[in-house]
């Protein structure tokens, strides 16, 4: 559904505002995501990161402000439609469900599929052939993603690093144009920390996707994103290259200051 | 892996051998019980992708039994269309889809364990219905079920007589095969359900309606869907308890009913087919058995003793209602995981040089209408 | 008129009856998140106990034996049977499912020893009423409304000002944070599940008396209309409760008075009005009348 040979439209967020019973978690943020580029959204702890992935799936609906992917207006739409627009995510805290990686990443193959209960049920031709299709591709993220030895394992017998290489897995099998990526290197080690930033890399040059980057980890930030947006008590503070975010000295003040700048070394 | 495959089909087919020949050795008692499990299974298998694999408590099954058991009366029979029982049995099995069809906004809507308060309703209202609406279902008494006839072969003691390898055909033999096919038919396309594309889904559902809604999965449709596919396992169901039975009554399709279908699939195993045959033959076949042998059964009075003994059927739900607590207490998986963890300890003492596969040992236990996972 | 206002009253008694099992029914829900399935055989057992001990204790003890006893199985029964599979949510899905088991094996033994019996609790109202302007109302109605109403405000004030009302409150806002300010969930849990299980010995008091014949082992099945009231009320809200129960408890009084108009919904349809009622409001809104959020989200 998504011609993967044109660049993926533009993100764009306008002036999203949430309110939560009189708090508000966010305070018109704006940024945009420019196609095939690496966006980063850091900022200290409750400064909004999470809403703001709510809001780009569906899952919050903002008080005011609009979030648009190319012509298509986001923030009216269900999860699921989100979904089936080529928008996927992952979870800060690892979600995955019952079954093997193989089940999970059948979950996200889910929109391109459409065997439907009858179809199943009866194991017409059509189902049949469509999920031997769809497991093959699956396969190959796998790989990818370097999950290929683990295919066929359950889930719940898999480390915390491979848990989080499930979800990103997953999200990759929605075939998306733009991936948010929630924390994918949260309590991983260094070497699973080098190796997925290598992978999300990777990616991004082999299926030619945006990402959305909400992440603590600065090294990694600042290794890969092209762009960063600042937040901060749910307000945009900042927002530009790296470079250029790390000399702000809003920024120092808000963020780096206060914690990162040992692991901004690495 | 291929090697396992061959076993694996070698035991279907073994099995499936053995329950077509029962029919020569086994008396009407014996085939009677196996016409109750076999209908019991098939709705049980249904209630087993609603709440297992959906995670959507039920406890409407018995309305949809009665849905589908009295839609083929009355389709088949006089009063009422009298068409043929044949297509009665597709239509009766219809009728319960769209009933829980119907009530697919709640269904939809309402999660996990609310959906089973609010289940509670169609038993109630729908016992009620049985009982006023008597021009259809018969009121109080209820009503005897026309036999099924397919293509001039009636599923009754005759016409046409039919005599095999020296035993006489009667009801029960006949209706043995029909029930056998039927549940086959079952498996089948439940297996396809669950293993296919609407059953990752549903799993999802149960276990993260945020993870679910955001692959892509309409969350509210996909509820609804697990329902109504619930409600025709039901109806087929109620078919065939009623050809079984041969008569219909109110009273049989109560609160205990839904009750004893909920028993089924936690004792044999959440969320899977074959746990769900096994809890239904166990529950099914349980109290009958006890009746039959009360006089042997220490602490059992036979039936018909009044005055506060324990009856056969009491002590049946005794157990089963034990059974329920202990087995979610102790072994989540129920029998299914039991047999599971047990043949994974046989192959491994048999393979004990080589390691075995972890993944059958601690297969993590389906468990039904799980907790929604904290908000992202 | 007047059988309008003999209705209202009728509907009131038996909505303030509901309101105690329902109140206990919701007590639970927020102490555990567990919905009690075994709530209609928890009430049955205390009318069980009533009645079989009346001869010898007395109504008003054999009243307290059985709200003591039924409280102390539905405290022992979370104690023992639930609460040892964990405090989550996860867990309150399953435990859930456990009350199932446990309503089969209760409702099994007490069905058995009732039989086909009908028990009198040898009440003191028996069959008498009283004139109340224009209608004649059971005394036992009356006491209906007068023991509930009393009962129920002290179950708010014990909400209010104990220490027990503060920690359920404070649990069901947050489990974890409750536990870490020091809140004792066990003990917490295992006393709400005490309080609602001789609220619902209590209730089979009048579920029991005139104008009911007695106690049957279908009383149990009575109770089980308090769950609509709970669901209307949004499961989790003491008031909301009250509120369903006093809805349920007029539309069942109303349906069975107007019968004769209401014919066509067939004869005794006020006993399963409360439940058409529930379908209807879940249809208009999932969560209920005066919905807990977050019921049905996404």
């Amino acid at each position: 559904m998504n011609d993967r040979t044109t660049a993926p439209p533009v993100l764009d967020v306008r002036d999203i505002t949430v309110r939560f019973a009189g708090l508000t978690a966010l305070d018109t943020v704006s940024f945009t995501v420019v196609p095939g580029s690496v966006h980063a959204i850091i900022g200290p702890n409750g400064a909004g990161k999470s809403t703001c992935f709510n809001v780009l799936s569906g899952l919050y609906r903002p008080a005011s402000g609009t979030v648009r992917l190319g012509d298509t207006e986001l923030t009216r739409l269900a999860p699921h439609r989100i979904a089936a627009l080529g928008v996927a995510r992952t979870f800060q805290n690892i979600v995955t469900t019952e079954g093997t990686v193989a089940d999970n990443l059948m979950l996200g193959r889910h929109i391109l599929s459409r065997a439907g209960f009858t179809a199943s049920a009866l194991r017409l031709p059509s189902a049949v052939r469509e999920q031997r299709e769809h497991l093959a591709r699956a396969r190959e993220i796998a790989e990818l993603v370097g999950l290929g030895p683990h295919f066929d394992s359950p889930v719940a017998l898999l480390s915390y690093g491979d848990r989080k290489r499930v979800e990103f897995a997953r999200a990759l099998c929605l075939e998306p144009s733009v991936l948010l990526l929630d924390e994918p290197v949260a309590g991983m080690n260094a070497a699973e920390r080098a190796r997925t930033a290598e992978t999300i890399r990777a990616v991004r040059a082999e299926l030619g996707l945006s990402v959305v980057l909400v992440e603590h980890d600065m090294g990694l930030v600042m290794r890969l994103a092209d762009e960063v947006t600042v937040l901060d008590f749910g307000r945009v503070i900042a927002h530009g290259t790296p470079d250029e975010v790390r000399r702000d000295p809003e920024v120092l003040r808000a963020y780096l200051g206060t914690e990162a700048t040992g692991e901004d070394a690495a | 892996m291929s090697e396992l495959l061959r076993r694996y089909r070698a035991w279907t087919v073994l099995l499936v051998v053995l329950l077509c020949a029962l029919p020569f050795y086994l008396d009407a008692f014996w085939l009677r019980i196996g016409l109750f499990s076999m209908a019991a299974a098939v709705g049980a298998v249904g209630l087993g992708l609603l709440s297992g694999t959906a995670g959507q408590l039920s406890l409407g099954h018995a309305f949809f039994l009665a849905v589908g058991a009295y839609g083929y009366v009355w389709l088949a029979g006089e009063p009422g269309p009298g068409l043929p029982p044949a297509v009665a049995v597709v239509l009766a099995v219809l009728l319960a889809g769209a009933a829980g069809g119907l009530f697919s906004p709640v269904a939809g809507r309402v999660r996990g364990i609310y959906l089973g308060v609010a289940t509670l309703a169609l038993v109630f209202l729908g016992h009620h219905v049985l009982l006023t609406a008597d021009s259809i279902t018969g009121g109080f008494n209820g009503r005897s079920v026309p036999p099924l006839e397919l293509g001039g072969f009636t599923f009754t003691a005759s016409d046409p007589e039919l005599t095999l390898l020296g035993v006489p055909f009667g009801a029960e033999e006949r209706l043995w095969y029909l029930s056998l096919a039927l549940f086959a038919l079952t498996w089948f396309t439940a297996r396809g359900l669950r293993r296919g594309r609407p059953g990752r889904a549903l799993v999802a559902l149960r276990d993260s309606e945020t993870a679910a809604a955001v692959m892509g999965v309409h969350v509210a449709r996909y509820r609804s869907a697990a329902f109504v596919v619930s409600s025709m396992y039901a109806g087929l169901a109620g078919v065939m308890l009623a050809l079984a039975f041969r008569r219909v009554v109110p009273d049989y399709f109560s609160l205990a009913l839904s009750v004893d279908y909920l028993a089924m699939i936690v004792i044999g195993g959440l969320g899977s087919v074959a746990g769900a045959t096994a809890g239904a033959v166990f529950v099914t076949a349980l109290p009958l058995l006890m009746t039959r042998y009360a006089d042997q059964l220490p602490l059992v009075a036979a039936p018909g003793t009044t005055d506060g003994a324990v009856g056969p059927t009491e002590a049946a739900r005794y157990l089963y209602g034990a059974a329920i607590v202990l087995i979610l207490l102790f072994a989540p998986d129920g029998l299914h995981g039991l047999v599971r963890r047990t043949r994974a300890r046989i192959h491994r003492r048999r393979s004990a040089p080589k390691d075995a596969d972890p993944a059958t040992e601690t297969h993590p236990p389906a468990s039904a209408v799980r907790a929604k996972e904290p908000t992202p | 008129m007047t059988t309008f206002l003999d209705n209202v009253l009728n509907g009131l008694a038996l909505g303030s009856v509901y309101a105690l099992v329902a109140l206990g029914f919701v007590i639970i829900f927020k102490a555990s998140g567990v919905i009690n399935f075994a709530h209609g055989s928890l009430l049955l057992l205390g009318g069980y106990l009533t009645a079989v001990l009346h001869e010898d204790l007395g109504f008003a003890g054999a009243l307290a034996v059985a709200v003591l006893a039924t409280a102390a199985v539905a405290g022992l029964m979370d104690r023992f049977l639930l609460q040892v599979g964990g405090q989550d949510a996860h867990s309150a899905h399953v435990q859930t499912i456990v009350t199932i088991g446990v309503d089969i094996v209760i409702l099994t033994d007490l069905s058995r020893r009732i039989g086909g019996d009908l028990l009198t609790l040898g009440d003191p109202w028996g069959d008498s009423v009283s004139g109340l302007g224009p209608i004649t109302v059971a005394d036992s109605r009356l006491a209906a409304i007068v023991v509930s109403t009393v009962v129920i405000a002290g179950v708010f004030a014990l909400f209010r000002y104990t220490n027990w009302g503060l920690a359920l409150r404070a649990s069901a806002e947050d489990m974890e944070a409750a536990a870490l300010m020091g809140v004792r969930l066990v003990r917490m849990r295992t006393l709400a599940w005490c309080l609602a299980g001789a609220l619902a010995a209590l209730a089979a008091v009048f579920l029991a008396a005139f104008p009911a014949p007695g106690l049957e082992r279908t009383t149990g099945q009575i109770a089980l209309k308090a769950f609509p009231a709970a669901i209307l009320g949004g499961m989790a809200s003491p008031p909301g409760a009250l509120a369903g129960s006093l809805l349920i408890g007029l539309t069942e009084a109303l349906v069975a008075g107007y019968q004769s108009e209401l014919h066509v919904l067939g004869e005794g349809f006020g006993d399963v009005a409360p439940y058409a009622v529930m379908v209807l409001v879940l249809l208009v809104r999932p969560n209920g009348l005066f919905g807990a959020k977050g019921a049905a989200r996404v």
